[in-house]
């Protein structure tokens, strides 16, 4: 009996260490797995931001811009991303909403921008959208949704508009599953804290556009998408208070309010 | 992994045909069974319900038939599931989903080599134990 039960151990620990041995090895960029999603995701990415250009109207105001860009730019350098691989896009719309679609394109509507009180709340969502981009969420969210053989598809030629226009619409006003919101709000948090940035104005912003009135409610893309709002954010302080950080301010007030005021101007042409 | 030793009794030319088609059906069930790891061990097993009244050579070979298949169940059934969620989910390809893989090819392939060689020893009469399994059946099955 006692050899039986080494026996079984020895087999058992055979089938495991064989496994770990060879999990060592990096298959996925041997078998190429990888390259071919990410040329899918590249194209995909084009084709999505080609369409919204083509529909929508580009804030290209530079004070907007140099905001943004600098909230972007810190949050990046702080987290080791790539700031090349987050392509940000403002774009002219009367909906509170920001989304990310392929290949590392980041939309962020102006009302957004307007309806932000301080560049901390506008970080949070940054964040947020940044996390799912890290995350690979898009991209899953895409294959869960219209399936892998569509996307491939829809990559070599095979260019349904009706479908790539069903598809955007998936990506911009949708929710990602309950799941990965999650995942996506706690790493947010995390970027937060190591750009020194105060994740509790993130937290403040969900309760906030929560509590909007009814009338308004129609314009709120972003948290109608992103559904219990309340429940994000008690769990975004839950988690934002376990860690002890010294945060700082990442903009002056001076540049915040000269980009409010262009896009009121913008908004007004 | 496997082990020729002299049996209790010499078994008659009946006896181990029969002796030896337990692996055949185990072979051929694997076979059949790699993508639904289940059917190979419901197959085994209504080959040794059948076989569980016959002589004591017979019976012991068609356990250790059985029980060979339990591993391989558990390894292919995990394998099985995650594929299937790698299809249906937000699972991705992973470095450690092909090592598995691999690693489930190496012991279905031993596995299935064992079985090979256990066919024709058993047909010749000869009794072989395989390790673990060997020991396991010896515990489990009697001579009357």
């Amino acid at each position: 009996m006692k050899k039986l039960i080494i026996q079984s151990f020895i087999g058992v620990l055979l089938f495991f260490s064989t496994w770990f041995a060879l999990a060592q090895i990096d298959w996925v960029s041997i078998f190429n797995t990888e390259k071919v999603t990410d040329k899918t995701e590249e194209k995909l990415g084009t084709l999505f931001w080609d369409i919204i250009k083509k529909t929508e109207k580009e804030n290209k105001t530079p004070s907007v811009i140099a905001t943004v860009d600098t909230i972007v730019n810190e949050i990046c350098v702080a987290n080791k991303i790539d700031r090349k691989s987050i392509k940000v896009h403002i774009i002219e719309k009367d909906e509170i909403n920001a989304f990310a679609l392929p290949n590392g394109h980041l939309i962020i509507y102006t009302a957004l921008l307007a309806n932000s009180d301080s560049p901390e709340e506008l970080s949070g969502v940054i964040c947020h959208e940044i996390a799912h981009i890290e995350l690979n969420h898009v991209l899953k969210k895409l294959i869960k949704e219209v399936g892998i053989s569509v996307l491939i598809s829809t990559t070599t030629g095979n260019r349904n508009t009706e479908v790539i226009q069903e598809t955007l619409k998936t990506l911009s006003s949708t929710a990602f599953d309950r799941g990965l919101e999650k995942e996506a709000d706690i790493k947010a948090v995390d970027y937060l804290i190591k750009t020194k940035i105060n994740p509790e104005a993130f937290a403040n912003f969900l309760y906030k556009l929560s509590d909007t009135e009814k009338e308004t409610i129609k314009y709120l893309t972003w948290i109608n998408t992103h559904p219990e709002s309340k429940e994000r954010a008690k769990y975004i302080a839950e988690y934002y208070k376990k860690k002890n950080t010294t945060y700082a301010k990442i903009l002056n007030t001076k540049t915040w309010n000269k980009m409010q005021e262009d896009l009121k101007i913008a908004t007004q042409n | 992994m496997t082990n020729t030793t002299s049996f209790s009794y010499e078994p008659s030319e009946h006896e181990a045909e029969k002796a030896s088609n337990s692996y055949l059906m185990s072979l051929i069930a694997l076979i059949v069974g790699l993508p639904l790891p289940i059917i190979n061990l419901i197959a085994t097993f209504i080959f040794f319900v059948g076989n569980r009244k016959g002589t004591y050579f017979v019976r012991w070979h068609c356990t250790q038939a059985l029980l060979s298949q339990f591993s391989i169940l558990f390894i292919n059934s995990f394998g099985f599931w995650w594929t299937v969620s790698i299809i249906f989910t937000e699972e991705t390809i992973s470095s450690k989903y092909i090592a598995y893989l691999i690693t489930a090819l190496i012991f279905n392939l031993t596995e299935f080599i064992a079985t090979i060689y256990t066919a024709i020893q058993t047909r010749k009469g000869i009794h072989v134990e395989w390790w673990f399994y060997g020991n396991l059946t010896n515990l489990i099955c009697k001579s009357k």
